[in-house]
């Protein structure tokens, strides 16, 4: 006999666990400052490349007066600025992916909680 | 307006059965729009401004998933920019890789917005962007807008700059970059873009989520103003010529736009608003419930229904070309195929029950008897008990 509710919970389940729900079954999967860590990491390597590519159009903008002027700059107080500049940049994305994925990561957990309730209500509509 | 909401309804169910074959369409024509655009814009790679490229890669755009015609439109300009210098390709790629670095990580669903701005600024309609990623989007979409103003901006430089770029020899590499870097940084008007749209974007985002009545027409028109009057100040404060007339006409096209986009995804009746209110062990609520505006969409019922026979009527005599019964009555036709067997069957059973006595009245001797009804049911049941619950 079919249960008419029943196929409507699995459908919409189904259709959670397709779209949206995809992505945040991956998060539910770790714990909180693991998942936050993982992504803080990979925003830090993103940083790091985006800044290397700042840094070398940089260089190659003003090539000629770079190389005439590398030989009489204080090199150490160059690099102190640059990984100054580095330290900035990687620390503000940094920061910036640890708040947004802090608020993902307790978004797709609510939307869990939601969609476990609803697999809990299902396996109670099997029982009865 | 029920006309309307009813060719919603239609246009829904059409999507819905026709999903499978619609979104393949649309994205080849996406794709195959936004390549053409490319190559009209830039088209220095001959080899590629070939429409039978074009439609190729459209065809493999219509299979593979959206990102796929992000990456495809990359490409196309990244090659149209290595035919006209390896110098300015290297530069594209580097922007390229920032936006994709440090912003499409964080908003990666919207990349197709990075496409889409700059295909709406070649159509000279650029502000029907912001304030659409306002109303869908969230305010992360700001971000992916602000992305899309770079690329066209990216795009117009390097366009710009190409009769100077192809008459500079090989060894002046670093110049190159120097006049595309400059031409990219030193563009005031591109700032100034970008902060509109993206302040646009807030603005409608936060304007459309308030708990006000009719909160998504005044979000749009809200935007559309702030957009215009930071464009205006953009133009008084760093001189940058933006069209008066074209920007009130683009945003008055961002506004009809918007509309649309309204009738699809907010379509409520405020007239029926109810606002309620109660308590449980914690809280205390106060909700306010904007009924949707939705109608069922017309559908016709075709009932097919035997014709009337006598006893003696050979089985199958009966056509459905003017089914005509052994005693010469001419009943009206409901379907042109031929009735079955089945259905030959119940006629004679309805002319058993004749025999026995009817019992007019009740449907089921209506459909034993072999009366033809035709059923137009055009049920149009306005603001069902579906609630958009805004607070």
């Amino acid at each position: 006999m079919l249960n008419e509710e029943r196929i409507i919970l699995m459908t919409k389940m189904a259709s959670y666990e397709q779209n949206e729900g995809r992505e945040n079954v991956a998060i539910g999967r770790y714990f909180r400052s693991d998942y936050i860590g993982l992504q803080v990491l990979k925003s830090i390597f993103c940083a790091t490349v985006a800044f290397a590519i700042i840094f070398a159009l940089f260089v190659f903008y003003d090539f000629e007066i770079f190389m005439q002027d590398i030989y009489n700059m204080n090199l150490i107080e160059f690099a102190q600025t640059v990984l100054l500049y580095y330290g900035i940049t990687v620390a503000g994305y940094g920061v910036i992916s640890y708040i947004l994925y802090s608020y993902r990561y307790s978004k797709a957990k609510k939307s869990l909680k939601c969609y476990y309730h609803n697999l809990k209500k299902l396996n109670s509509l099997y029982n009865e | 307006m029920t006309g309307l909401l009813e060719f919603r309804e239609k246009l829904k169910l059409f999507y819905s059965k026709n999903e499978f074959f619609i979104l393949p369409i649309l994205k080849f024509l996406l794709a195959f729009l936004v390549l053409n655009t490319l190559n009209g814009q830039l088209g220095y790679m001959t080899q590629l401004d070939n429409i039978a490229i074009v439609l190729i890669v459209s065809l493999l755009c219509s299979f593979l998933p959206m990102g796929s015609i992000v990456l495809f439109a990359a490409l196309f300009s990244l090659a149209h920019m290595y035919a006209l210098s390896l110098e300015i390709a290297a530069i594209g790629l580097c922007v390229y890789l920032l936006l994709f670095l440090l912003f499409f990580r964080i908003c990666h669903k919207e990349a197709i917005v990075a496409v889409l701005t700059p295909f709406l600024f070649v159509l000279q309609v650029p502000y029907i962007m912001p304030v659409a990623m306002g109303l869908l989007g969230t305010p992360a979409s700001a971000i992916s807008v602000s992305c899309g103003v770079v690329v066209y901006y990216l795009l117009l430089t390097v366009s710009g700059s190409a009769s100077t770029i192809s008459t500079m020899g090989a060894e002046e590499a670093t110049a190159k970059l120097r006049l595309i870097i400059d031409g990219i940084l030193g563009n005031q008007e591109m700032f100034v873009v970008i902060a509109a749209f993206a302040i646009t974007v807030i603005v409608v985002y936060l304007i459309r989520r308030m708990a006000v009545d009719h909160c998504w027409t005044i979000a749009m028109i809200a935007g559309v103003m702030m957009n215009l009057v930071i464009l205006l100040v953009g133009d008084l404060m760093y001189d940058l010529n933006i069209s008066l007339l074209g920007a009130v006409v683009g945003e008055i096209a961002a506004v009809v736009v918007a509309k649309i986009i309204e009738f699809f995804r907010f379509c409520v009746d405020y007239s029926r608003t109810e606002k309620v209110q109660f308590e449980d062990d914690e809280y205390y609520y106060y909700v306010k419930a904007v009924p949707k505006m939705t109608v069922t969409a017309p559908s016709k019922t075709v009932k097919k229904i035997n014709p009337q026979r006598r006893t003696g009527a050979a089985p199958g005599r009966t056509s459905a070309a003017g089914a005509r019964t052994v005693s010469g009555q001419r009943t009206r036709n409901v379907t042109t195929e031929r009735i079955s067997t089945g259905q030959e069957r119940t006629a004679q059973g309805a002319h058993r029950d004749e025999g026995r006595g009817q019992r007019p009245g009740t449907h089921r001797n209506d459909a034993r008897t072999g009366r033809s009804v035709t059923i137009n049911s055009n049920m149009t049941e306005e603001n069902t008990d579906d609630y958009e619950e805004l607070f």
